[in-house]
């Protein structure tokens, strides 16, 4: 009974780089077909969910205005866990709340986003199948012409994966490989309910605004760490580890994340507050040293997660603007080369051009410090450890701080020419 | 060509809603679906027409919420939908629904079979089957587990409550369905693809020569809270398993349960 | 002398409605096909009792004739043992006299010529109390009402030929495997969810059964995803109720239209290797961890105390 279907472009996933890239196609002209796994867009996600506007802006102009967002970022922390200690860094900028004002955040949930944006794509004419997983590609003489899935061949003249970090389509077009335990994290995520009133009071935030937070000392030592941001009427609380230190280590990371919903710090911002969602996901820990060497081939452009397009330097984490972003050069590319051939690398041409691989260059230096094992136990011991020197009052002669600093360094199992290396490293990292 | 209807109700998805403290209910997060049995009565549908080179077609009757569920229907096989769209879907008791139903069933016309599901997810109330065959004058099975169809004899399997029945009856004829009469598939790409390039009308109440006060719900709803569970709600907290069950076999015993 | 009507399909079902409706103080007539027992319906408080008579084996298919008896009678509530056989006449006999229904009542109240009842919905989530102004069909569990007797009260019995809907005709009836029967009825349940990966392991649960003399049920997913257990084997509003002192649930993740059938357990029990899984709402006791190895643990442990 069924017909016959053939589209221009055939997007696997319907997340951010997939929808922008449909949204992009579509308002050109181009007849598009996304196909999501999950029942409905973002409904398989466990992002944290920030989104840097500039992204949606460059997808469309005043798409920002419209969308389907949470709370304005003013206030950026970075907490710093030992034990049942931590130390805040709370950075509160109250002119990101300011029409106009760049940088803009804002905390999403994704679920609610990607069926926005997917329904803005679709208003424009993109097709979005939802429930339907695909298989795997169809090839013609090594190009890729379409996809399987299930009993059904569906035809395209470029085939773009957008199927998020680990993904099955790049790795069936040997594009890259399967898994690398030490470029990919497991992530766990929460949405924990709470009234809106009660958010605001707890971050210290006016209406609308929202706070984001990463912490540091949360992931008994493994390479990783926590995130938290304020929704409308939720927190999204979640911990990320990588995979292969976490293999050894023998705790299951269900385990460390409750711990760190009952550290005396992060209890009481969620107190109260009911679980209405919990995931587990692999993420994307690569940055550009992962990146593959041609995310494409013939009939096939790889964008978003798929082709590791995030940014994680310890204060921040960029994931969504940038697969958004990657998805845009994909349209660009497929608008301006007809031959699918020769598309792959037009669209490299269009990420230099869009500033991603150059932001993706530029900051990869930080993986150097993040891959600095004692970042994740002995530096926030050593941190705390001052602070509870600086901040103890006992009525006794304080003994100097050098002396203080000298007996910490080594109760933690550190050295003073360690500390220099890794500076020294840090340093040349950024 | 002569068609098999399946009824279907648009139904709120109960894993949304959220149960406030006061044991007040929160649908405003709620979405909705197809409710889960119906299905399989989409399904069963697709299967007879199948057997007997008959049309399968899909009935629905909702507020304006429940265009969204067309696609969906259209996704699981039938060939067109309908959809009776009214605002007084959302108070409709058993009485109102299978009024409207049996109504929009004779509109459509020229049908062998109508399949409902026994009862709806949200309200299981196991009514509107057998009251459609009552307004249309049809012969009725309900609680099916199991159908044929050869010539214009339906020869189904019923689960009652200590029995199983095998009972005939001459087409055309309505018959509710239990979730076990069948699987109800996963849609694939294709099946999604062409569910966007069917037909779906829509009735308003009057084009099937009802008013608003036929439709008006013969019960009143006086008060509607959530369940509220009285239990224990003890999580055993031991280190090891063994010492959990330990205290669990503790806690049984002292409940005189074993 | 209208009052309320009742009906169902076993005498034993009849006499709890007939209890159910005598609170009313309103007059109680009942209807049965029973020949032999009809006359015990009387002793049960009923005021009249009208005996059906009619050659179609299915009692559905009187349907129409009960709604021209009950048009002609003008009871103010026809009360229906919610049997598979009784929730069709209710169903029916609401067309025909064109009036609500209220199916599965979880209580029952007369309030001065009103009827008010609570059902559940959503699967059992939430409690929903309706009221009925005169004129309704009202179905109600079995079990719901305990049957009473009164010493030396008695009822004429009135017998009337019915007629029947000879459309739909039974061929063959087969009496229902005996697990199904026995888990309603089951003292102790262990039940069988989806955290089990292969059919293979049910075989701990099924040890941990019969050191407490269980009764085995499963979610609706083992029966009809996974096919490992009958159908009449599923606990459930679709499925079984279960009633037992104890319910041990194991690898249930406990959705909302499983939880409805446990309900009337007295101790309900749960373990559930995820933290959130709703069975722990839901129960008196639970244990979070891997069952493969508590399972084991707890049938040893209750071995030693039986012992």
């Amino acid at each position: 009974m069924s017909k016959d279907y053939a589209y221009d472009a055939i997007i696997i996933g319907a997340g951010p780089a997939g929808i922008a890239c449909a949204y992009t196609l579509a308002k050109n002209g181009k007849s598009t077909l996304v196909i999501e796994r999950g029942n409905t867009p973002g409904s398989k996600n466990v992002t944290g969910g920030r989104l840097y506007t500039y992204a949606l802006d460059m997808v469309d102009e005043g798409l920002a205005a419209e969308a389907a967002l949470e709370r304005k970022v003013t206030h950026e922390q970075i907490i710093i866990l030992d034990g049942n200690r931590s130390i805040s860094i709370d950075y509160h900028d109250p002119s990101f709340n300011s029409e106009c004002k760049s940088p803009q955040s804002y905390t999403i949930l994704r679920a609610v986003f990607d069926e926005w944006f997917a329904n803005k794509a679709v208003e424009l004419g993109a097709t979005v199948a939802c429930g339907i997983k695909v298989d795997g590609l169809i090839e013609k003489n090594g190009q890729v012409v379409g996809v399987v899935a299930g009993e059904d061949n569906i035809y395209a003249g470029i085939v773009i994966a957008a199927d998020g970090v680990n993904s099955l389509i790049a790795q069936k077009a040997g594009l890259i490989s399967d898994i690398k335990p030490h470029a990919v994290g497991v992530g766990v995520k929460e949405v924990i309910l709470l009234p809106s009133v009660t958010i605001e009071s707890r971050f210290n935030l006016k209406k609308d605004e929202g706070a984001s937070c990463l912490m540091l000392g949360c992931t008994e030592g493994i390479h990783g760490g926590g995130f938290l941001y304020t929704n409308r009427e939720s927190i999204s609380l979640g911990c990320v580890f990588v995979v292969d230190e976490l293999a050894g280590h023998g705790r299951q990371v269900h385990d460390i994340f409750q711990e760190l919903k009952m550290h005396p710090t992060i209890y009481p911002l969620i107190e109260g507050g009911e679980t209405v969602e919990y995931g587990a996901h692999l993420v994307s820990e690569a940055g550009y040293r992962e990146f593959p060497k041609k995310p494409y081939k013939d009939g096939l452009l790889v964008i978003g997660d798929s082709a590791g397009f995030v940014i994680s330097t310890g204060y921040s984490l960029r994931g969504i603007d940038l697969a958004m972003v990657s998805g845009i050069a994909a349209a660009r590319a497929i608008i301006a080369e007809k031959d699918p051939v020769r598309v792959g690398p037009v669209y490299m041409n269009e990420l230099e051009k869009n500033l991603l691989m150059p932001t993706m260059k530029a900051v990869d230096g930080y993986y150097d410090i993040l891959e600095i094992p004692r970042i994740y136990s002995s530096y926030p011991k050593l941190a705390a450890g001052l602070f509870e020197k600086l901040f103890t009052v006992d009525g006794k002669v304080p003994r100097s701080m050098k002396k203080e600093i000298r007996g910490l360094i080594k109760q933690n199992g550190l050295s003073a020419w360690q500390l220099i290396k890794d500076g020294f490293r840090g340093v040349k990292s950024i | 060509m002569a068609k098999i209807i399946a009824c279907y109700k648009w139904v709120t998805d109960e894993a949304d809603i959220r149960i406030n403290s006061e044991g007040s209910i929160d649908f405003s997060k709620a979405k909705g679906k197809i409710s889960d049995y119906d299905k399989n009565a989409i399904e069963a549908a697709m299967q007879a027409a199948q057997s007997i080179g008959a049309s399968a077609v899909a009935l629905t009757f909702g507020t304006a919420k429940a265009k969204l569920s067309l696609k969906d229907a259209l996704t699981r096989g039938p060939a067109e939908s309908f959809w009776v769209c009214s605002e007084s879907a959302e108070k409709a008791d058993g009485a109102a629904t299978a009024k409207v139903l049996a109504e929009a069933v004779k509109k459509i016309g020229d049908y062998r079979l109508i399949i409902c599901a026994e009862g709806a997810s949200d309200t299981y109330a196991r009514q509107v089957g057998p009251r459609i065959a009552a307004r249309l004058d049809l012969p009725c099975i309900t609680s099916v587990r199991g159908f044929e169809i050869q010539g214009d004899v339906i020869t189904a399997t019923r689960k009652l409550d200590n029995r199983t029945e095998v009972v005939k009856a001459g087409l055309p004829a309505l018959i509710s369905v239990l979730p076990e009469v069948n699987e109800a598939p996963i849609p694939g790409l294709k099946a999604v693809l062409d569910a966007g390039k069917k037909r779906s009308t829509e009735f308003k109440l009057q084009d099937i020569g009802l008013t608003d006060a036929d439709v008006a719900p013969r019960t009143e709803v006086r008060d509607f809270k959530a369940y509220i569970m009285n239990r224990k709600n003890i999580i055993i907290s031991a280190d090891t398993n063994a010492d959990k069950v330990k205290e669990l076999v503790a806690n049984l015993r002292k409940d005189g349960v074993i | 002398m209208p009052g309320i009507f009742v009906y169902a399909d076993t005498v034993e079902a009849c006499a709890s409605l007939i209890s159910a409706a005598y609170g009313s103080a309103r007059g109680v007539c009942a209807l049965t096909f029973d020949e032999k027992r009809a006359d015990e319906l009387g002793g049960y408080g009923a005021d009249k009792v009208f005996l059906l008579k009619g050659d179609n084996p299915m009692q559905e298919s009187y349907a129409k004739a009960i709604a021209a008896l009950l048009a002609k009678e003008g009871p103010e509530v026809f009360l229906v043992g919610s049997s598979t056989t009784g929730r069709e006449i209710a169903a029916k006999v609401a067309m025909y006299l064109d009036c609500g229904l209220v199916g599965d009542i979880s209580s029952l109240a007369f309030e001065g010529g009103k009827t008010i009842t609570t059902r559940y919905i959503y699967g059992g989530a939430a409690i929903q109390t309706e009221v009925l102004d005169g004129y309704a069909v009202v179905t109600v569990p079995k079990g719901k009402f305990e049957a009473r007797k009164y010493e030396g009260k008695t009822s004429d019995v009135i017998t009337l030929k019915v007629e029947s809907d000879n459309r739909v005709t039974l061929k063959e009836t087969i009496p229902l495997e005996k697990d199904s029967k026995d888990l309603g009825a089951a003292n102790i349940v262990v039940c069988i969810g989806m955290g089990f990966d292969k059919k293979e392991d049910m075989k701990i649960a099924e040890d941990l059964g019969r050191v407490l003399g269980a009764t085995i049920g499963c979610t609706r997913g083992i029966v009809e995803e996974r096919h490992w257990l009958p159908a009449g084997s599923y606990i459930g509003i679709s499925g079984t109720t279960v009633k037992p002192s104890m319910y041990i649930s194991l690898g249930v993740s406990g959705q909302i239209q499983h939880v409805v059938g446990i309900r009337d357990s007295k101790i309900i029990v749960a373990v559930n290797s995820n933290a959130n899984a709703p069975i722990f709402m839901a129960a008196d006791y639970g244990i979070v961890g891997d069952m493969y190895e508590i399972i084991p643990l707890l049938t040893e442990a209750i071995r030693d105390v039986k012992v």
